[in-house]
């Protein structure tokens, strides 16, 4: 990590990018702890399908694996998901050191935008860490499922502001079959 | 266990159960316990993965095919020891601990094996003695924050089909939960033997 040294009770938290089988299998037993255990998430929608085509991110306290995040690319953004940090961890910034060290991938990949999906009751973690929404709140508007958020990964290099519809940049993430091909078809 | 699929209740879920063949199936037990030691009983990674894995059997359990528990067995020389038992929070009440312990236990005793073993945490005693197990003495001890109990459990063991060395090489070549089952190294034999790496070992042989 190259922003500050993040400490908790005098452990250093350190990120890396999962490179081995162990590595990812620690990713996967983090989210599987939060997203499984905690939250009540069915095995099979937690591991959706993309894990081999993404890059996992796993923070560690020690040697203890404490926090992860998944990030898939685009074409024209990076998108962290399934961000995770084990409960008795929390409020130590460690998920803001994961996203961080997103940021840094893309800024290495030469990718500008970042790009999340946000439950409504957290978008105020995602602007503390420094994203927006990618289309402006409508005033009156009906309460939403899901929020995109964005994020420029050089912040040199604002974003520009987007004109398409939420329907349309949220567009809901097609499920694979076994194939690895999309199930039906996917609605806008 | 003669097949790998069993039923709880005619009209319930399906629940089927068997031995982790596949990579996939390995995670999925991995992340069952990760979900239930680390998510629920706070375990540290490295204890809840403790090196053991990786000699070890794996057992998953499906309800309705979603992965829903699993549990880790490990050969000693005359007992089988179980561990690791998990099943996910929704599918708890259903009977699986039960479903689980005795389809664990036929395995072992198909195997040969005369004496199943396990610790368990106090709070789940109860249920042990219920399923034929008692405890090997007054010990109490702890790990990971939770106190535990050593129980064991008499396996009747039939020596004319349990696994031998005398047994037909072709059924100990078997997948380890279908013994009674043909596997796919029988149908491999419907090939001719052609020794295909003879020519590569024999002058290595000679030179010695």
């Amino acid at each position: 990590m190259p922003a500050a040294a993040l400490t908790v009770d005098g452990q250093h938290v350190t990120t890396k990018l999962a490179m081995k089988m162990e590595d990812s299998l620690q990713a996967y037993a983090v989210r599987a702890a939060c997203f499984i255990g905690e939250l009540d998430v069915p095995f099979s929608e937690e591991f959706d399908g993309h894990d081999f085509g993404a890059t996992h991110i796993v923070a560690y306290l020690g040697e203890e694996p404490v926090g992860t995040v998944r990030l898939r690319w685009f074409q024209s953004f990076a998108m962290p998901e399934r961000l995770a940090v084990i409960q008795r961890f929390r409020g130590h910034n460690i998920g803001s050191a994961l996203l961080e060290r997103c940021r840094m991938q893309a800024l290495g990949r030469g990718c500008n935008m970042l790009y999340a999906q946000a439950l409504p009751r957290d978008v105020g973690y995602w602007e503390k860490q420094g994203w927006r929404r990618l289309v402006p709140e409508e005033e009156g508007a009906q309460p939403k499922r899901i929020v995109a958020m964005v994020k420029a990964v050089d912040p040199n290099k604002p974003l520009p502001e987007i004109e398409a519809p939420e329907a349309v940049v949220l567009r809901r993430e097609a499920q694979l079959d076994s194939t690895g091909m999309p199930h039906g078809t996917v609605s806008n | 266990m003669t097949a790998p699929t069993s039923t709880a209740a005619p009209s319930g879920p399906v629940v089927t159960a068997k031995l982790a063949s596949t990579s996939d199936e390995l995670m999925q037990c991995f992340m069952l316990r990760a979900a239930v030691y680390m998510g629920e009983q706070h375990c540290p990674y490295w204890e809840e993965f403790d090196g053991n894995d990786y000699s070890a059997s794996h057992i998953m359990f499906y309800v309705d095919g979603e992965p829903a528990a699993c549990l880790r067995l490990r050969w000693f020389s005359s007992f089988v020891k179980l561990e690791r038992g998990a099943i996910l929070k929704r599918y708890r009440s259903n009977g699986l601990f039960h479903f689980m312990l005795g389809w664990a236990k036929e395995f072992a005793r198909k195997k040969g094996y005369p004496k199943a073993y396990g610790h368990s945490q106090h709070r789940l005693w109860g249920f042990m003695e219920r399923d034929g197990f008692r405890k090997v003495d007054d010990k109490v001890f702890h790990f990971s924050d939770h106190e535990y109990g050593a129980f064991v459990c008499d396996l009747n063991v039939d020596e004319k089909t349990c696994p031998t060395v005398f047994t037909d090489p072709m059924v100990l070549n078997r997948p380890e939960d279908q013994l009674d089952q043909q596997g796919i190294l029988e149908k491999s034999a419907e090939r001719v033997p052609t020794n295909p790496h003879t020519e590569w070992t024999k002058p290595r042989i000679q030179a010695h």
